[in-house]
């Protein structure tokens, strides 16, 4: 390999990224997973040590990776804090500053060691299910790039699961899809992909998870949950999200559902992971009223399944759907308040 | 695959319930049809060439299940609160054959001839290559799932084996399915209380 091959080569050192998955979880926390895993740490414990609600609304985009991420005062936006409230996970949004040279960035940060999460369009991937098929936002980890063969090396964990070597045009037309309206899936179509893609830093790895370190997280959020806000945080703002849900639906619109499926699945995942991980705390540390409010918590998570798939279902008459999206708001709820409760109970002891 | 025919003591104390008259979904599509199946709003499906064949009996985990029809019509409940009569008797355990559109737990109503109603849990994993979650057996793969316009390999769909306690020691007469349309049963199996249980 001449020394121009080598300088038009960028490769992460060390093993590919980690596939981390659960199977209630999107690209948006396996792609963080794999990131938070290569810094060292434990991605469940990092990933599932917060767990909050919080609903924009207007903000909901037509992403599988859409998480609600309030501006700062700033006007700035952190989507690894909020998917990671108590450590110190950053991520930020970026986009190629050259249109004739797109691949500058990415080369930068395979040089310095860093994978790079990008937005990328199924459509145009060929380890994709829905390749040549269906158009849907989705993100990847890319751990390398050669320009000499022309690919892009890609990770992605979400079934059915790829690692390995991507064309260059290939990518470069899911990196820089429209993404246009796809009946498909009405969920994750109809949104510019843009060539975005995440700068994702771990700037401390956590030490080992204790009783006492957990118990601080869990009276946070606790709190966060039972103290009414000026924005849809906690019961109070499910509640509000829940109300205008069903309005919504009553008055036909069908904005609501494609919403409540993008909205739902970072909620949802949070919840499972948050929930695997105080079970798993529990279990370890001996404290079974810690485990059972790890599996109350997973139950809310459980109870998200049904309010989504009834709203996927509904898109074609959202006014016969109205019911049971308030049938299943009221079961979540329900989840959520017990749920609350069980952890505002182990937390007084940890 | 777990289809092994076992001659046992809870073999005997089973009774496969017919839900023919229930099934409103079809889950399971031939390779030269995929578009048949819809078992989620992506139009995903089972492959058929995984599966029993249809109106089988098979045994999973020793437990008997009427296998629905294959690639014949609607094979499976989606559960929208139907209500199952049930030959009355008691029985300690409702089996069921069943999938979810990604893991759910809900209730079903155990309905009682004195008139009581017990609402206990039904926990199904997810059918899109997931682990059980809730513990259940995995009662069938199919290796491939269907797509409405290809066939795609290394992403299989689950079919789990579950059951749910009937801890009334009173006469069931009916089972009433969950309000939840992400739940999809393809079979039904009742097993009876053991003499002087």
């Amino acid at each position: 390999m001449t020394s121009d091959v080598t300088a038009r080569t960028y490769m992460i050192t060390g093993p590919e990224p980690e596939l981390w998955y659960r199977d209630p979880v999107s690209c948006l926390q396996s792609t963080f997973g794999a990131v938070v895993a290569r810094a060292g740490a434990d991605p469940l414990a990092v990933l599932g040590a917060g767990w909050r609600f919080l609903h924009l609304p207007g903000d909901v985009r037509s992403e599988e990776f859409y998480y609600p991420c309030p501006p700062d005062a700033a006007g700035e936006t952190d989507l690894g804090a909020a998917l990671a409230p108590h450590h110190e996970l950053h991520a930020r949004w970026w986009q190629p500053a050259d249109e004739d040279d797109v691949w500058r960035e990415v080369r930068e940060s395979l040089a310095g060691d860093r994978p790079v999460i990008a937005a990328v369009d199924n459509f145009h991937l060929p380890f994709r299910p829905a390749y040549s098929d269906v158009h849907a936002a989705h993100l990847v980890v890319v751990y390398g790039l050669d320009e000499v063969r022309g690919v892009v090396y890609v990770s992605d964990a979400m079934p059915p699961a790829f690692r390995g070597a991507v064309p260059v045009e290939a990518f470069l037309r899911s990196w820089g899809s429209a993404n246009p309206t796809d009946h498909q899936d009405a969920f994750f179509s109809d949104s510019r992909i843009g060539r975005r893609c995440l700068d994702v830093r771990l700037d401390a790895v956590p030490p080992p998870l204790t009783p006492e370190a957990l118990g601080g997280f869990l009276r946070t959020d606790v709190e966060l949950f039972t103290t009414e806000g000026p924005a849809r945080t906690g019961l109070a703002g499910l509640d509000a999200f829940a109300r205008e849900l069903t309005g919504r639906c009553h008055a036909g619109d069908v904005d609501a559902l494609r919403e409540l499926y993008a909205f739902g699945w970072g909620m949802q995942a949070q919840a499972a992971l948050h929930g695997e991980l105080l079970r798993r705390c529990g279990h370890f540390w001996g404290d079974p009223e810690l485990a059972g409010a790890g599996r109350a918590v997973e139950a809310v998570a459980h109870a998200w399944t049904g309010l989504r798939i009834t709203g996927a279902h509904g898109l074609d008459d959202p006014r016969a759907s109205a019911a049971d999206i308030a049938h299943h708001a009221t079961v979540l709820r329900t989840r959520y308040a017990t749920a609350v409760d069980a952890v505002g109970a182990a937390a007084t002891r940890l | 695959m777990t289809d092994t025919p076992v001659s046992s003591a809870m073999t005997r104390l089973c009774d496969p319930v017919d839900i023919s008259g229930h099934r409103n979904n079809t889950a399971v599509s031939a390779a030269t049809d995929t578009k048949a199946g819809r078992f989620n709003v992506w139009g995903n499906s089972f492959a058929a060439e995984y599966l029993p064949a249809g109106g089988s009996l098979v045994h999973v985990a020793g437990v008997p299940f009427r296998f629905p029809p294959v690639c014949d019509g609607p094979d499976n409940v989606r559960c929208e609160g139907q209500f199952l009569e049930v030959p009355e008797g008691r029985y300690d355990w409702v089996h069921v054959l069943a999938a979810s559109e990604r893991r759910c737990e809900d209730t079903v109503g155990m309905h009682f001839a004195d008139g009581a109603v017990d609402a206990e849990p039904l926990r199904v994993s997810d059918f899109w290559a997931a682990p059980a979650w809730f513990g259940e057996v995995r009662a069938f793969e199919s290796l491939v799932m269907h797509y409405p316009h290809h066939v795609q390999r290394n992403v299989s769909a689950l079919m789990w084996a579950q059951r749910v306690p009937v801890t009334r020691r009173a006469g069931l007469t009916g089972v009433r399915l969950p309000r939840n349309i992400a739940v999809h049963v393809f079979a039904v199996t009742l097993q009876r209380t053991e003499a002087g249980a």
